[in-house]
């Protein structure tokens, strides 16, 4: 479904990534690991059309997309989920989630993804009308992930869901992932801290000084006695 | 006296209301864009010219065909400014300096042509509405109270539009992050140019609305463009509801100290205020997007 063939990108003149090549099938859920710092976001956001100095070629269901900006992208159903969230704070969260569904392609399906949405959190359902800025870290976490559905998208580039979350919500966020990629959404996935979502990988790779270091099975990365240790935390 | 009160009291708010109505769009350019814009001012004239060119066409004899007329002539040519004089600076560097530089070069260059098209000379439009009626014992113009009933429904109907319409909770969102607004998939570049093109028609609104009561001149606009910056900087840049109460306080002082000490004397009382205000709260009113 997403093909990346010797991505360079580069934030001003600085060299973020060195010819990274991997591959995301059709309903497949790929995990992105590495260490802070190195480029895992870079990669996410290079996919989505949200960096502009970009070079080599990212192919989505056989189309090159290189170079094409976000608007275009979240119209085809490529959608990022920022690690730091990114939401609009002054806006209540029914309003975050219309926004989610701004595209195109997504307004026909806005009423059923909400409802949708809304059944996958709950507690979404009982604030709409609250804040973003007043929510806690995890429900805001969540509204982002949820916002991100609301494109409608095929393809979820998800950035650290755990970042800023209590541990008694990660079980949650791995069950989401789990529950939309049963929906059909191809899901890359940069995250570390969720033993479970790394269970669900369909495929590993490891991301290391803005380059690739290790692609495998899961089962591969488990038998990887320095993968294992550094980034898998087991 | 109290009379004369009462009416300082509503020539203030008629003023005020105006200027909420440029103050609110200078902010929302500022907000969203974090660009200034040094030709609102030549916008407000604009505006007058255009009600004073169409009053001029013969067939053309009431207000409401003047709005229907001018209100797309503003933001088709507001849109067009920001999408080729604007936008290409916003790719380089330091591109706030350059786009004050164009957008000062533009009202040099408007204010100009106006004098060439124009002359030097006045220009007045029609009053909106004529006659007066009595309230008690007050007497209230038709005009005034066309002007405010205007005013007040224009930053009524762009309040709607912002918060109901998808270009506008759009526009609220490029506002409140542009990061978000883009991985959401919204079009920035259309944003800033619609945002542009709607300030353009608040302010050129405007320019219609006071020209009736204080003349059309070829640079009669850098005053209203100090009123608003003032106003928008005393409210607190960016934020819409602190510009609506900065700009009635400011339409107050100014009838206030112009009936009380003379016309003379009311920008050096808003400067006075505008700085007291800043030294004790730096980020104006209220120094957030509300």
């Amino acid at each position: 479904m997403i093909k990346v063939q010797d991505l360079n990108a580069f934030y001003d003149d600085f060299h973020v990534l060195k010819n990274v090549s991997l591959e995301v099938g059709k309903g497949q859920v790929v995990v992105m690991l590495g260490p802070n710092g190195h480029g895992k976001s870079t990669v996410l956001k290079s996919i989505c059309g949200l960096v502009d100095k970009v070079s080599g070629i990212i192919s989505y269901n056989l189309e090159n997309i290189t170079g094409k900006g976000s608007e275009k992208l979240v119209n085809q159903g490529i959608t990022y989920i920022a690690e730091n969230r990114e939401l609009f704070p002054e806006m209540s969260v029914l309003e975050n989630l219309k926004l989610g569904a701004y595209s195109m392609s997504a307004r026909p399906h806005e009423k059923k993804n909400l409802e949708k949405v809304f059944s996958l959190f709950p507690r979404l359902a009982d604030r709409q009308t609250q804040l973003a800025s007043t929510m806690s870290g995890g429900e805001a976490r969540m509204l982002a992930i949820a916002r991100g559905l609301m494109s409608n998208a095929k393809f979820l580039a998800i950035d650290e869901p755990s970042l800023g979350l209590q541990p008694n919500l990660r079980d949650e966020v791995a069950r989401i992932i789990k529950e939309i990629n049963s929906q059909g959404i191809t899901i890359l996935v940069v995250e570390q801290n969720i033993p479970q979502i790394t269970e669900l990988a369909d495929k590993i790779y490891v991301l290391e000084e803005g380059s690739i270091s290790f692609e495998g099975s899961k089962e591969e990365a488990l038998g990887n006695d320095h993968l294992k240790e550094i980034f898998l935390g087991m | 006296m109290l009379i004369e009160i009462i009416d300082v009291i509503i020539s203030g708010l008629i003023n005020g209301s105006v200027y909420a109505l440029m103050a609110v769009g200078l902010t929302l350019i500022y907000g969203v864009s974090k660009a200034f814009n040094f030709a609102y001012g030549s916008f407000y004239s604009m505006g007058g010219y255009i009600a004073f060119l169409l009053f001029g066409a013969s067939f053309i004899n009431n207000y409401l065909v003047v709005f229907c007329l001018a209100v797309p002539i503003l933001l088709v040519f507001g849109f067009f400014i920001e999408k080729f004089l604007v936008a290409p600076l916003r790719k380089r560097d330091d591109w706030e300096i350059k786009v004050m530089m164009i957008t000062l070069g533009l009202a040099l260059f408007l204010d100009n042509s106006y004098q060439v098209v124009f002359g030097a000379r006045m220009k007045s439009l029609p009053s909106i509405l004529e006659g007066s009626f009595e309230l008690g014992e007050f007497i209230l113009s038709y005009q005034d109270v066309g002007i405010f009933i205007l005013s007040i429904g224009g930053i009524l109907i762009f309040r709607w539009f912002l918060n109901n319409t998808r270009t506008g909770m759009s526009v609220r969102a490029v506002a409140q992050n542009p990061a978000g607004a883009q991985i959401v998939g919204i079009p920035k570049d259309f944003v800033f140019a619609a945002t542009f093109a709607i300030s353009t028609v608040m302010v050129g609104m405007g320019g219609i609305l006071l020209a009736q009561k204080y003349f059309i001149t070829p640079t009669g606009g850098w005053d209203i463009l100090v009123k608003a910056w003032v106003i928008t900087a005393f409210g607190g840049m960016g934020s819409i509801k602190g510009s609506l109460y900065a700009a009635f306080i400011v339409g107050m002082l100014e009838a206030f100290v112009g009936w009380y000490f003379g016309m003379t004397w009311t920008l050096i009382a808003l400067f006075a205020v505008l700085l007291t205000t800043l030294a004790i709260r730096p980020q104006g009113l209220m120094g957030k997007w509300g």
